[in-house]
């Protein structure tokens, strides 16, 4: 029945943004993870991708995390002569997570879910109206 | 008298199963909302599938070796205009698919009173 496909697909939709939430707690938490040796490597920014998968069971196109990536780019650097993972020249490494980036990516995977949850619950009410009709 | 046969029931119960497939699709669309080169589709217009029903003149596979056209029974359609596209290639617009699922139910609701009403009428015909 489609209204039950379509029940499905919401579903995995809330599955992959929530997932997408995980990512973005993880960048954020780990905002100030820096290496332990000199000169090492901090966390490194992750990031979700999107795609659109045929569920054969299904029949329809439901959407899931295809990749969990890493974020290119350099490393901020900050200069603290003191700190374990400071270079010779006692530069820092930082993550190159930006708090903004993470905020705007939460909002938007929030705003993906809520989507998602209010076609669930319109196709809910039209099942129970389907099944109201058996009293 | 065939009860499932007569008009009003048949009509309803196929407005149902377009309604039905409509919203699968609405809702494929809304959890594609964030994937990268999808577009969204929407079901083809009820007024065509009533049409295309009147007109039962879909080819007959009487042999394994025929080919059967490929989107003759799909009710999915591409949507040809665009409101909006990410930089991404995403064209789904929440707002809109809002407005189609709202739309999608309230029809539903409309065509499951159409066919509650039209039992009621036999049930009050049977005394009951």
């Amino acid at each position: 029945m489609d209204l039950d496909r379509a029940l499905s697909i919401s579903a995995a939709g809330m599955s992959a943004q929530s997932t997408r939430l995980r990512v973005v707690a993880e960048n954020i938490a780990n905002r100030d993870s820096t290496g332990q040796s000199p000169g090492a490597d901090p966390y490194r920014r992750k990031t979700v991708s999107f795609g659109s998968r045929l569920d054969r069971s299904l029949g329809a196109e439901t959407v899931r995390v295809s990749r969990i990536g890493q974020a290119p780019g350099s490393f901020p650097e900050r200069f603290e002569p003191s700190h374990p993972a400071a270079d010779a020249r006692g530069y820092v490494k930082t993550p190159n997570v930006d708090s903004m980036i993470e905020n705007m990516d939460m909002r938007e995977a929030n705003r993906s879910y809520s989507a998602n949850l209010a076609v669930l619950e319109t196709t809910r009410g039209m099942l129970m109206r389907a099944i109201e009709t058996l009293r | 008298m065939d009860l499932t046969r007569s008009s009003p029931m048949s009509l309803a119960e196929s407005r149902l199963a377009w309604l039905d497939t409509r919203q699968r699709l609405l809702s494929q669309n809304v959890a594609n909302a964030d994937t990268p080169g999808f577009r969204s589709s929407d079901a083809v217009p009820f007024r065509q599938v009533l049409d295309r029903r009147r007109a039962s003149a879909a080819m007959v596979t009487t042999d394994a070796s025929h080919l059967t056209p490929p989107r003759a029974n799909s009710l999915a359609v591409q949507d040809r205009r665009v409101s909006e596209r990410t930089p991404n290639g995403n064209a789904v617009s929440l707002d809109e698919q809002a407005i189609r699922i709202a739309e999608t139910d309230q029809a539903h609701a409309l065509a499951m009173g159409l066919h509650r009403k039209y039992v009621g009428l036999f049930r009050t015909a049977l005394g009951r």
